[in-house]
């Protein structure tokens, strides 16, 4: 067990080092600086709510980037293992590949944990410019984000062991983000369904991970504590969609 | 204790490309057995396209047999134990190109097992053994061909393997980086070690093997000893030839 930890560990660090020397790590980092910045601009626009704005707006600007970033990395990275061959320097050695694709899942967890607390404080410290401090619920919402991400970056894993290029997989999975955070629409279209719309819809209800879950930022009035099965929902999201890669991958040839 | 270092008994490949309507079948390898005996520096020739990388594939479990078995050691490739046993030179092996020589090799020798002052000591060996002692401060990306091809045995080295498999581990090498790799490739012999390597070049064969198999279509066509070929007019090259034509 220490072994496969050792192992998976020694991935995970080389996966995050190299997604975050990805030349597109830098583009992106500059994108968010701006669109932080930009957040604060709006927040100004707002007049009388202009805290409530630009932490609104700043908190969905950090999470659209690192969604774009982890989506971009996670859908191309085992495709280009294969392409390049590096995953022969892998695969010949005695690493189980299901290690071996936790510790890359791992790794672009921990590139898109970093990103969001790089992003959250310099949001923090823009928001503190103007004179406000931070809401409650503010460690929640990126805690939220994290644990989104943690499942589409599952899920992009899992596409791009069966789609034929890194677009699909990026497509595919942004279709299930955007359909994710409006799961209690699609299971109320489900429950009002009749005949083949219901047929379609039912298996809905099990591929779309309800991302409406992990939106700390709903519950800003309240004190926009995540609650438990927030994290159950997110973890258990994430196992499957392990699981089935492992499943895939297990039998993939290369 | 005396198992082959490889075995392939009846091995067959069948590739399958999925096509819109159905699939295409192409197979590689047919009804192909052989032996490599542990210490033995065994070659492989072949036109492009006759098995050749593909038979090295299913020798360190990154393809799976569609019929037959292969066994390294005495278990099946795709085995945690008989992986630990192998290191794998893939034609023109790719490192990310941002980082130095002894990262990717410590990254490499973490995935083989190694930790702590063992790991320091097999990268030091393997930095040593293939000459990219004066390089090590320079970056993948500045590195030629040979280098890159030095790097890819080096990693291939770093756990110490009782089975070497190489993939075209000459390939577009000068002939300075070719008399290098040929003389580190002899060490290893000469230290005990089993040798699978394939490659294009007979001549490169001929120095170094003491055994070669010639693949014609995926199937094994002739096999063929070192005293075999020395006796013979006009040495591996006609026998080849003739395989092939």
């Amino acid at each position: 067990m220490m072994k496969f930890l050792r192992l998976s560990l020694a991935v995970t660090i080389d996966s995050f080092f190299e997604s975050s020397r990805n030349r597109f790590f830098t583009i992106f980092s500059v994108f968010a600086c701006a669109a932080i910045y930009a957040s604060l601009l709006a927040g100004i626009m707002a007049v009388d709510q202009e805290a409530r704005v630009i932490t609104d707006f700043g908190l969905a600007l950090i999470e659209l980037v690192t969604l774009a970033y982890t989506l971009f990395y996670s859908s191309s990275v085992l495709l280009r293992e294969a392409e390049t061959k590096t995953i022969y320097l892998v695969f010949s050695r005695p690493v189980p590949r299901g290690v071996y694709l936790a510790g890359k899942l791992a790794g672009i967890m921990l590139t898109a944990a970093v990103m969001l607390a790089g992003m959250g404080i310099i949001h923090a410290a823009l928001l503190a410019l103007r004179g406000f401090r931070p809401p409650q619920f503010y460690v929640w919402a990126l805690a939220g984000s994290f644990l989104k991400l943690a499942v589409i970056t599952a899920i992009a894993f899992l596409v791009s062991l069966f789609s034929t290029s890194a677009v699909s997989t990026m497509v595919i999975s942004g279709i299930l983000w955007t359909a994710g955070h409006f799961a209690s629409e699609v299971r109320f279209m489900t429950e009002h369904s009749t005949g083949a719309a219901a047929w379609a819809l039912r298996p809905a209800l099990w591929l779309i991970p309800n991302f409406q879950l992990f939106n700390a930022r709903d519950a800003a009035g309240a004190i926009g504590v995540l609650p438990a099965a927030a994290f159950t929902a997110a973890a258990a999201w994430t196992l499957a969609a392990y699981l089935c890669s492992l499943w895939l991958i297990s039998r993939k040839e290369f | 204790m005396n198992e082959s270092a490889v075995s392939f008994s009846a091995v067959e490949k069948t590739y399958k490309r999925p096509r819109l309507l159905g699939a295409r079948y192409h197979t590689a390898i047919k009804d192909l057995s052989f032996e490599i005996p542990r210490g033995e520096v065994t070659g492989l020739l072949g036109l492009n396209g006759a098995g050749k990388t593909t038979i090295m594939k299913l020798l360190t479990g990154l393809l799976f047999p569609t019929a037959g078995s292969v066994k390294v050691f005495g278990s099946a490739p795709t085995g945690r134990s008989a992986k630990a046993r192998i290191g794998f030179l893939p034609e023109l092996p790719y490192f990310p190109p941002q980082i130095k020589p002894c990262d990717a090799l410590a990254y490499y020798g973490r995935l083989s097992g190694l930790s702590g002052p063992g790991l320091s000591l097999a990268v030091e060996n393997a930095v040593e053994r293939t000459g990219l002692g004066p390089h090590t401060d320079k970056r993948v990306a500045e590195f030629s061909k040979g280098m890159l091809q030095r790097l890819g045995l080096a990693q291939a080295l770093l756990h110490d393997p009782e089975l070497l498999v190489l993939d075209e581990p000459v390939s577009g090498l000068d002939p300075l980086a070719i008399h290098d790799i040929r003389g580190l490739l002899a060490g290893i012999h000469d230290g005990g070690r089993t040798i699978f390597l394939s490659s294009h070049s007979i001549s490169e064969v001929e120095k170094l093997c003491d055994r070669v198999l010639i693949i014609v279509k995926g199937r094994l066509a002739v096999t063929v000893n070192r005293s075999g070929w020395e006796s013979r007019p006009g040495g591996l090259e006609a026998i080849f030839v003739e395989a092939v034509r």
